[in-house]
């Protein structure tokens, strides 16, 4: 028998499904019953950042799914939802121990992506100190559940970064609900955004306009925002020298500024480049709003280090921002903790798991009957790029996976010993873990997610709404009510 | 055995791979070559989800910021041998993968996965994202009507972008095309490996 290749990925965002769907196609046809892939998420629906990141008014890219549920509707893959991996035993529900996973699988992948935000040191959490991640979650009804942005009593934000996740933010706040609710934005997030009292969107960075981090569509798309207005930007923070086509299309766009005139609207935003927050008064009796206290920068021509802009005299040049809400959108970073399963491959300084080339984070030697370790995606690169990059790293691990298989694949004349270390009878069920809690049906299958998916357009089809998103409470009570109705 | 094997696996690495599961927009009747229980119910799923899909995503055309039609794909009919429009697919490295025939009005991206060419379309021609990007030849490329900017924001994504780079989803054959050469990007998926990393979100 030729060594199976046994696949664990943990993680069902895009980087996880990308890889599953490239190591099914290459897979030899010839070998094609020697491969099984099970797919493992915390949370109980798939798609990660697909699903619980992507901005609605973005559905476009949301297609990737229907690749991803090709892959789905291949039998040797299987997807196991609310399963948390980690390192040890931990006595919670659904849990799995790494542990059962490397006696299990003959290849272990980490897809496990980005999942905390990069917090400002001098902006710690408070009422109206909210992370960006919360409000995409709020917006996506992520399982986390954050409490809602206190948009009713909010006219003006504070968004602190200039990524792509700033922008969806402020373009969630501004965007006229009346474009919104076609969209796939849950009920109650729709009512919070009719009833909110934004009117201004300041979107701060440290540095200038050639080092933004937000693409060219995601600026195009601000500019074009009906009745929603950029405050036009000073020349001298134009003034600057583009080197690359992205930066020239940049400047273009912001010296076109928004569609809408400036002074011509209600709802209006900023981009308060060479800004850094240097600290923030709380509101009080005296003040009822948030005073940001932004330093004023200038940015080295050499090193495009941000450092402090100064007055003749040599005194930092610093000004205050009343806000009513500060939104830190500053990047992601992979899960620290000492629990999770690649704690002992983390890199504390970098924030993501130390890779080799291929994702490869095992060095043992490739004969050993322990599992080869790689990760993928955001996990393995931080969290940068668009999905078209963690689709190639994606396949970039598939394919060292593929690679380190077929060296290691004995031949047909020394393969006296067991062909594969996994304890698990038949050599493809899933760790013992798994069915007890599939037994329970705590744990969801794709055909559970497809039988969702479903659901959710069907139930927002009446309204000409893209879908209704379900919590898993609700997940959980339609999968059990059809199981019912089936019996 | 293992010699055969490691053929197999070669013949599966190259670039003319043909996928085992197609992607859902060409014709899902059709291309799942494999069964299971629940078959059935996901395939009707699929269908479903297409259509709706494909009503909602017509429907937003008129309010969407983008202003391209995102259902091109999926009905290419190879036509006969002789009589249609010659496209060369051809490597980074300049090999020829293959030329095949298309009808006029058909796209690059779609032309590529009509012949199994190694071609992703992650957004499936909705103009958001890169995954379709062809270099095409000079003469050729200045035939074509100007990019809009919807598809230059995301050739600025592109891995080793070019002069005369294009969405494959948004160049559509027309007769004067005929013998239009697609070179595929020499973004290779190994750029990981090598430790550079894309910088932008």
């Amino acid at each position: 028998m030729i060594r199976p290749l046994k696949l664990a990925i943990i993680g069902g965002g895009p980087s996880g499904f990308y890889l599953a769907s490239r190591l099914l196609s290459l897979f030899p046809q010839s070998y094609a019953d020697s491969l099984r892939v099970h797919i493992f998420d915390r949370l109980w629906a798939p798609h990660g950042l697909v699903r619980y990141g992507v901005a609605p008014d973005h559905p476009e890219v949301k297609n990737c799914t229907h690749k991803f549920d090709s892959a789905a509707s291949d039998p040797r893959l299987k997807f196991f939802g609310n399963v948390n991996v980690a390192s040890n035993g931990v006595d919670a529900l659904n849990s799995v121990p790494s542990s059962s996973l490397k006696k299990n699988y003959t290849h272990l992948v980490f897809a496990t992506g980005c999942t905390e935000p990069n917090m400002h040191p001098l902006l710690p959490r408070d009422d109206g100190i909210i992370p960006a991640l919360d409000i995409v979650h709020w917006y996506t009804r992520h399982p986390s559940n954050p409490s809602p942005p206190p948009l009713s009593s909010t006219n003006h934000v504070s968004i602190i970064g200039m990524g792509n996740v700033s922008l969806d933010v402020a373009r969630m706040l501004l965007c006229p609900p009346s474009i919104l609710e076609k969209y796939d934005v849950p009920s109650h997030v729709l009512d919070a955004l009719r009833n909110s009292k934004v009117k201004h969107v300041s979107v701060i960075g440290r540095r200038g306009p050639l080092e933004a981090a937000f693409t060219t569509k995601e600026l195009r798309e601000m500019m074009n925002l009906p009745d929603v207005a950029l405050r036009p930007l000073e020349k001298s923070v134009l003034d600057v020298q583009a080197s690359t086509r992205q930066q020239s299309r940049t400047l273009d766009l912001l010296k076109k500024g928004s569609k809408a005139a400036f002074g011509t609207t209600l709802k209006t935003w900023s981009l308060d480049f060479y800004r850094n927050p240097i600290g923030v008064t709380v509101p009080s009796s005296k003040s009822p709003s948030y005073s940001l206290s932004l330093g004023h920068t200038t940015v080295d021509s050499v090193t495009k280090r941000a450092g402090p802009l100064l007055d003749p005299k040599g005194a930092p040049i610093t000004s205050v921002l009343p806000t009513s809400l500060i939104v830190p959108a500053m990047g992601f970073h992979a899960e620290p903790s000492s629990a999770a399963p690649y704690a002992q491959w983390y890199d504390l300084d970098q924030k993501y798991i130390k890779t080799l080339p291929g994702g490869r984070v095992s060095t043992t030697n490739l004969d050993t009957e322990e599992p080869k370790i790689y990760a993928s995606g955001w996990a393995a690169t931080g969290a940068k790029g668009v999905l078209a990059s963690t689709m190639m790293n994606a396949y970039s691990v598939a394919e060292a996976i593929l690679e380190d298989w077929t060296n290691l694949t004995p031949s047909s004349t020394n393969s006296n010993t067991h062909p594969v270390a996994i304890s698990s009878s038949p050599w493809d069920a899933p760790p013992p873990e798994i069915l007890d809690g599939l037994s329970s049906a705590n744990i969801t299958t794709y055909e559970d997610w497809l039988a969702v998916d479903a659901e959710e357009v069907r139930r927002a089809s009446a309204g000409g709404k893209e879908r209704e998103r379900m919590d898993w409470n609700e997940a959980k009570k339609f999968l059990y009510d059809t199981a019912r109705q089936k019996r | 055995m293992n010699c055969a094997f490691k053929r197999d696996l070669a013949r599966s690495f190259s670039q003319t791979l043909r996928p085992r599961f197609r992607s859902h927009r060409r014709g899902i009747q059709t291309d799942f070559r494999t069964t299971k229980p629940s078959g059935n119910l996901l395939l009707a799923h699929l269908l479903s989800k297409a259509e709706k899909r494909g009503l909602q995503l017509s429907t937003s055309q008129s309010r969407s910021f983008h202003s391209t039609t995102t259902s091109a794909h999926g009905d290419i009919t190879r036509p006969e041998p002789g009589t249609g429009i010659k496209v060369n697919f051809k490597d980074s490295k300049g090999n020829l993968i293959k030329t095949v025939e298309a009808s006029e009005g058909d796209d690059i991206l779609g032309i590529a996965h009509e012949y199994d060419i190694d071609l992703e379309g992650a957004c499936e021609g909705s103009v958001a994202c890169s995954t379709c990007h062809v270099i095409l030849s000079p003469e050729y490329y200045d035939l074509l009507p100007e990019p809009e900017d919807d598809e230059n924001d995301m050739l600025d994504m592109a891995f080793g972008l070019t002069d005369t780079s294009r969405l494959g989803c948004q160049v559509k054959l027309t007769k004067e095309l005929d013998g239009i050469t697609a070179t595929l990007p020499s973004a290779t998926r190994n750029m990981f490996v090598d430790g550079k990393k894309p910088t932008h979100h």
